[in-house]
């Protein structure tokens, strides 16, 4: 049996316990490649036109593969914390596929309400059903599985004087084609980044249960936990925030990080299916320059004047 | 919010505690809304920042706001309006209420108790008016229930218009609930009077989509008034005191059975927001032949979204149209009206040749 799995959405973060465990129960795995313009393309021609970009995208990858696999492996995320939830977009998700895609192989789809390892592995005994009836044989593939994805780390760290963190979804900070490789872009200009994976959990969550209720969404928490946590503990010069266009959780945590962050430099960079690089560009460079001669000392009664014209293009009256 | 103001009002002045009447909702409530909101919020929000604003300008210094715990924005509301208005330097009291486990009983009944210490009245009358407010609450929705569905058959058009406008404005204007509950009383017999003409067969349409911009007409540019004017009866299923049943009902499972039955095939799990209701009334719109179903969707609505991409197929399977609207800050008239006209000639031509329906 071939199972695809599509390179879109938290692939990042979960296809290392993904491939070991399809492959331990002996199916043959087919992954859709990088997101290209075509994947793109195809995403945005299927997917309604007001989702958002990720989503797109996703549907691209699922076209990609539908004619190449027997079963098409997606994760519906319900929630990955107790009492909170995910984005609503992905509880719906499988449905907006096979709305919107005809003709889509069997997909398994079983709902993970949570990682932890009893409740996910009743999940993995649901999800191996039509591939192996082996007991045996589901349990081991699902330890190996566990365990290379306990192994592995996600995020940036980089080692250099200046640098920024980068903020948003992982889908966004870690796919080069649709963050247009910010990374590269911004090492070229001697900055390095860092990544929300480099705080740990009980800070994220010292931060987020400042907030006056805490939040339902394990999104909102954690991107609201590291950002505050790399501000506070000066882990970065500045910060930048990926987020989707028209995202409704960014759209919230963007302006709750704002608030807290005073004259710290911050940027939010909306990616969608319209951003073009030349803008892009600029905005980095001019970013980028502007932490520059904040750390040269030139800015220092710069911030006196009020906002920063390039992080904050609206600011709040009365800030 | 729609005709909630109404019931809270009487809340208020049954329990003797001063309130602010928010003013109608209108461009400039949205202008002010918009400037102080994130750019990419959803209209809802957009708005109750605008009421927010407007009523703390004319003196209020408590606000009273719902927020509900589901995996969409309307829980996170709360959090960051207040942390936007103190921002502002205003220096307001935000009582919340929600409904998630998470907070525990004790706290709704400290908040509760917060509210309730500030009136000075008995617990029985206390009790009594947050019965009244729910009967108002009961009574505006059926009203505005029976006009919209009464409007295609009028004998005579735009009695059920006028009546509606007109029993507004009195509400608007008057004193106490008791007053209240009189005037919607002589205004159902109003409107059962109103004399109706049996022969007439006219479009029928369901008005779906997000809960607040269904509700308050300001945000959805008047559809159902609109769609008055052109002889066309429509239906929504929610409303106000829908959403107080429905999450009242929400621990026990027993909200809303038949739209989830119909809703369980497209949609298997939950999403959040509204979205299992759009769809599921969707599909029982087309089961009851209806003609049609508008759909509302805040820019931006993410439960909302996942229901347009369902709601094709259900176009499908009950050959029920359906005709998306979204709106924003900016949505123009101009172009509304156009999209809703072509909508309604397309229904009517599908009735002369039904063969064609498809
Ligand atoms: S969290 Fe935002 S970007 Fe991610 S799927 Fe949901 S709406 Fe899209
Ligand atoms: S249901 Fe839609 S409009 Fe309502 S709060 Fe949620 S995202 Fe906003």
């Amino acid at each position: 049996m071939k199972i695809g799995i599509p390179r879109g959405l938290l692939y990042p973060k979960y296809h290392i316990f993904a491939k070991a465990f399809f492959k331990a129960l002996g199916a043959e795995l087919i992954i859709s490649p990088a997101t290209n313009k075509k994947i793109l393309d195809e995403g945005v021609k299927l997917c309604a036109d007001e989702a958002c970009l990720p989503m797109k995208v996703f549907h691209g990858h699922v076209a990609w593969l539908r004619d190449r696999c027997d079963a098409l492996f997606i994760p519906r995320f319900m929630s990955i914390e107790k009492n909170e939830h995910i984005c609503p977009m992905f509880c719906g998700l499988i449905e907006m596929l096979k709305s919107n895609i005809n003709g889509l192989p069997r997909v398994i789809d079983e709902p993970i309400y949570s990682f932890h390892r009893d409740k996910l592995f009743k999940w993995a005994r649901r999800a191996a059903a039509g591939i192996t009836s082996d007991r045996q044989r589901i349990k081991a593939a699902f330890d190996r599985a566990w365990d290379m994805q306990g192994r592995t780390s996600l995020g940036y760290r980089d080692e250099y004087d200046l640098k920024i963190a980068l903020i948003g979804h992982a889908y966004n900070v870690f796919d080069e084609f649709v963050n247009m490789d910010i990374r590269k872009k911004l090492n070229k200009m001697g900055i390095g980044i860092v990544t929300g994976e480099c705080v740990g959990k009980s800070d994220i969550e010292a931060q987020a249960a400042k907030l006056f209720k805490k939040p339902f969404w394990t999104f909102a928490k954690e991107y609201y936990g590291a950002a505050l946590s790399i501000f506070k503990n000066s882990m970065a010069d500045g910060m930048i925030y990926l987020s989707s266009f028209s995202c409704g959780i960014d759209s919230v945590v963007t302006e709750l990080i704002k608030i807290e962050l005073g004259d710290f430099p911050f940027m939010v960079l909306k990616l969608d299916e319209h951003t073009g690089e030349a803008g892009y560009n600029t905005r980095l460079e001019a970013f980028a320059d502007m932490l520059k001669r904040r750390r040269a000392g030139f800015d220092n009664n710069l911030s006196q004047y009020g906002q920063c014209g390039i992080c904050r293009t609206r600011s709040l009256p009365g800030a | 919010m729609g005709n909630v103001a109404f019931a809270a009002r009487a809340l208020c002045q049954g329990l003797e505690i001063p309130y602010v009447m928010p003013e109608k909702n209108n461009k400039g409530t949205l202008v002010t809304g918009a400037y102080y909101s994130p750019e990419e919020i959803c209209l809802p929000f957009k708005i109750m920042m605008g009421n927010f604003l407007e009523c703390i300008e004319r003196g209020a210094d408590t606000i009273l706001f719902v927020g509900s715990c589901g995996p969409c924005r309307f829980g996170e509301y709360s959090e960051l309006m207040m942390k936007i208005l103190r921002k502002m330097e205003h220096d307001i009291d935000f009582i919340v209420f929600d409904m998630s486990p998470e907070i525990g009983i004790g706290e709704i009944r400290r908040r509760l108790g917060k509210v309730l210490e500030r009136s000075p009245v008995s617990l029985a009358r206390k009790l009594s008016a947050v019965k009244k407010a729910m009967k108002i609450q009961y009574l505006c929705d059926r009203l505005d229930r029976a006009a919209y569905l009464k409007a295609g058959y009028e004998a005579r058009k735009g009695g059920c218009k006028r009546l509606l406008n007109e029993y507004k404005a009195r509400l608007y204007e008057c004193q106490s609930p008791e007053e209240a509950l009189n005037i919607l009383k002589l205004y159902v017999k109003k409107l059962a009077s109103i004399e109706i003409d049996k022969s007439k067969k006219p479009i029928k349409i369901a008005i779906i989509g997000e809960i607040y911009t269904v509700i308050e007409p300001f945000s959805n540019l008047n559809i159902e008034e609109k769609l008055m004017d052109y002889g066309v009866s429509s239906e929504r299923m929610l409303t106000p005191s829908w959403w107080v049943k429905d999450t009242a009902l929400k621990p026990l499972k027993l909200n809303s059975l038949r739209v989830s039955r119909a809703a369980a095939k497209y949609l298997p799990y939950p999403v959040g927001g509204h979205c299992k209701e759009c769809v599921g009334e969707a599909y029982l719109a087309g089961k009851k032949a209806m003609d049609g179903a508008i759909q509302i969707l805040p820019m931006g609505c993410m439960p909302e979204i996942i229901a347009k991409s369902i709601l094709p197929t259900i176009q499908k399977d009950t050959n029920l149209p359906v005709l998306t609207l979204i709106v924003d800050e900016v949505t123009g008239e101009a172009g509304f009206i156009t999209r809703v006209e072509a909508f309604l000639d397309m229904l009517s031509s599908r009735r002369k040749k039904p063969d064609m329906a498809s």
